[in-house]
């Protein structure tokens, strides 16, 4: 009877391996945890940071934010599209502004835990022309060995997002906006 | 061919190639600002080289817990043991799924197992979703480097291609609205794909979870908006913990471009209800390098780049001149295991400086892997009659004094007498070819030393 891939892979890999070595032990190696250091590496890379009193200052900050965006769809708010995981690509796909809750943010680069549960669908955080992210700036850890120290699993998906699609494919010269949202604003309260 | 022939071809245009080193020497330079920003850096460096060697010490084991977590999440998981199986499977996935358009971000793994014209002449419809990608393959030409795939290309290049390809105005040169008509003819393949391929970048096996990461959102549009998604991925992208990934993603932006982190860092774990995913596990010649202890370590590779931006050799021949997937001093030493006498010229193109191995965020040892692949090659004789026989001769002149005195002073005399054509004989001194030969000095070290009164003993009372 002949081996199948599976079996011939993993004897290979057993027969070949090396002498078994220690897995080393990750420390937590501190670092700056501030609202100040996060939104410094965000702007870096191209996206915003804007801070409100508390959440009821939602509704007036997006407007003053993104007072063009016609089809916006959130789950903290009632907002001009329902989006849920059946909303048709069509739709999905006119959607101006999707305003989500993140999660954690990380201070050293700038980036956002977004876990599937708060994006309605899991191509709008991409598929959207803008996207604006809510955090609770008590949320801010420093380093991504704290981030995933608070995640015990990541779910079916999530993603951690640091700023606006973008691309450097063309001649090194820096584009904002390639396939995914063309602006992030991550709204600190 | 050998990689200093496809060079040549490279440097005819003295230009392009002083702007290709150029601006992959600036990429290294924000690779510096970025690690500098991070105390621990070395220290970082330092754990995912022990988090990766430890893997490979009990991939088996690994591979096993990940392929159980993976299937638990309720994920299809497949074996490839080479490139036609692996593209095989891709087939039947898209066949049962009865789709004929797929969507595809980047992958260095399908690259190798050419896996896009497999498709196609299946008549399958690929798209490379990745913007570099999606250039060079209107272009049908390979990529050049692992994260900048078209930096060969010239944005009048890319303007021309574009214009072809998507209609956009003859001479319309700006990145930016070149971006644009591509995220516009992309949308619409996102909308229309019904498979999405991804690579990995690492694999968790205590989750079952793949993570990739993209500047472009690329990869979760597709995936997301597909009813299939296939990721393929090496059987060394496999790390044991979530928490080791905080390890790899402070590394791999920081050392690739100079970023503190990609912007989209995604974690694929289940498929979304009604959905299907599949993992394809490939080996293709990877426990083969596992079992080849001088060359194992190849297989702690994140794909990071930084090794080509460094190398002096890679920035002035550029990617294609290595004719090998993953190009520059990581691609020489990962080439000659896959085919030993097609790649034989690759780990002698390296000045052996060591600065690729100063950058490898797991500090991969490659330039003394690259010198070892030289022994090897050297044994198995496929290196040129030539460098054989001048290593020999030169290797028995530097054993003995009395040679190496005698072949000295015949050189310099040789330098001063012999006419500048035949010093500079493209056939006799290739060295020469774009290079001044030094003055001869009138006498040798060892002469002068000879002729310089004794030094003075040591005094006792030294401060």
């Amino acid at each position: 009877m002949s081996l199948t891939s599976r079996e011939r892979i993993l004897a290979a890999a057993k027969a070949n391996k090396p002498e078994e070595l220690p897995l080393p032990t990750v420390p937590d190696f501190g670092g700056e945890a501030t609202v100040e250091r996060f939104t410094t590496v965000l702007t870096g890379i191209g996206g915003t940071v804007v801070r409100m009193g508390g959440l009821q200052e939602l509704g007036e900050t997006l407007q003053q934010l993104f007072p063009e965006a016609r089809n916006v769809a959130s789950p903290l708010f009632r907002g001009t599209v329902p989006v849920n995981r059946e909303t048709p690509t069509g739709i999905l796909a006119e959607i101006d502004l999707a305003v989500l809750p993140g999660e954690i943010g990380v201070a050293e680069n700038g980036c956002v835990w977004l876990p599937e549960a708060n994006m309605l669908h899991r191509a709008l955080p991409t598929i959207t022309q803008h996207l604006a992210l809510v955090l609770d700036q008590r949320q801010i850890v420093a380093t991504m060995h704290q981030a995933y120290a608070q995640l015990p699993h990541t779910g079916g998906y999530g993603k951690f997002v640091a700023g606006p699609s973008k691309t450097a494919d063309i001649e090194q010269s820096l584009v904002i906006g390639a396939h995914g949202a063309r602006s992030l604003v991550v709204v600190l309260y | 061919m050998s990689h200093a022939i496809r060079a040549d071809k490279f440097l005819l245009d003295a230009d392009r190639t002083t702007w290709h080193d150029e601006t992959l020497w600036f990429v290294r330079e924000k690779r510096d600002r970025a690690v500098y920003a991070v105390p621990e850096f070395q220290e970082l460096r330092e754990l995912a080289s022990g988090i990766k060697n430890h893997t490979l010490s009990r991939l088996d084991l690994y591979l096993q817990e990940f392929e159980a977590a993976a299937k638990a999440n309720g994920v299809h998981v497949h074996w490839a043991a080479d490139a036609a199986e692996h593209n095989a499977i891709i087939l039947d996935i898209t066949r049962k799924a009865g789709a004929t358009r797929i969507v595809k971000s980047k992958s260095m793994l399908t690259e190798e197992c050419h896996l896009n014209p497999f498709l196609i002449q299946h008549g399958i419809e690929v798209v490379d979703t990745d913007l570099g990608e999606r250039i060079i393959q209107f272009r049908d030409e390979p990529p050049s480097h692992i994260v900048l795939p078209a930096i060969h290309l010239k944005k009048e290049d890319v303007g021309d291609t574009f214009h072809t390809h998507l209609g956009t105005d003859k001479g319309e040169n700006d990145p930016q609205r070149l971006t644009e008509a591509a995220r516009q003819h992309l949308r619409a393949k996102f909308l229309a794909g019904e498979v999405a391929i991804s690579g990995v970048n690492f694999a968790i096996a205590e989750t079952g979870a793949v993570v990739v990461c993209t500047n472009e959102g690329n990869a979760d549009l597709g995936v997301n908006l597909a009813r299939v998604h296939i990721a393929a991925m090496g059987i060394e992208k496999i790390i044991p913990r979530l928490s080791d990934l905080g390890v790899f993603t402070r590394l791999l932006a920081r050392s690739a471009t100079g970023q503190p982190v990609t912007t989209y860092t995604s974690h694929f774990a289940k498929p979304a209800p009604g959905k299907e995913m599949h993992i394809v596990i490939v080996d293709n010649g990877r426990t083969q390098q596992l079992g080849r202890p001088d060359f194992r370590a190849s297989l702690k590779c994140i794909r990071c780049g930084a090794c080509m931006n460094t190398c002096p050799v890679y920035r002035r021949s550029g990617g294609h001149s290595y004719d090998f997937t993953v190009p520059g001093p990581i691609g020489a030493i990962l080439s000659p295991n896959i085919d030993m006498k097609k790649h034989s010229s690759l780990p002698f193109a390296s000045t052996l400086c060591g600065s690729c191995t100063d950058v490898c965020p797991v500090k991969i040892d490659i330039h003394t892997q690259l010198y070892k692949w030289r022994q090897v090659l050297g044994e198995a004789n496929e290196i040129p009659a030539s460098k054989k026989w001048g290593m020999k001769f030169m290797g028995r002149v530097l054993a003995s004094t009395r040679v190496y005195g005698l072949g000295g002073q015949f050189a310099r005399k040789a330098l001063r007498l012999l006419p500048h054509g035949l010093t500079h004989a493209p056939s006799m001194n290739a060295w020469a070819v774009a290079r001044e030969l030094p003055e001869a000095p009138k006498q040798s070290f060892r002469e002068w030393y000879a002729k310089q009164p004794a030094p003075a003993a040591p005094s006792k009372t030294s401060a």
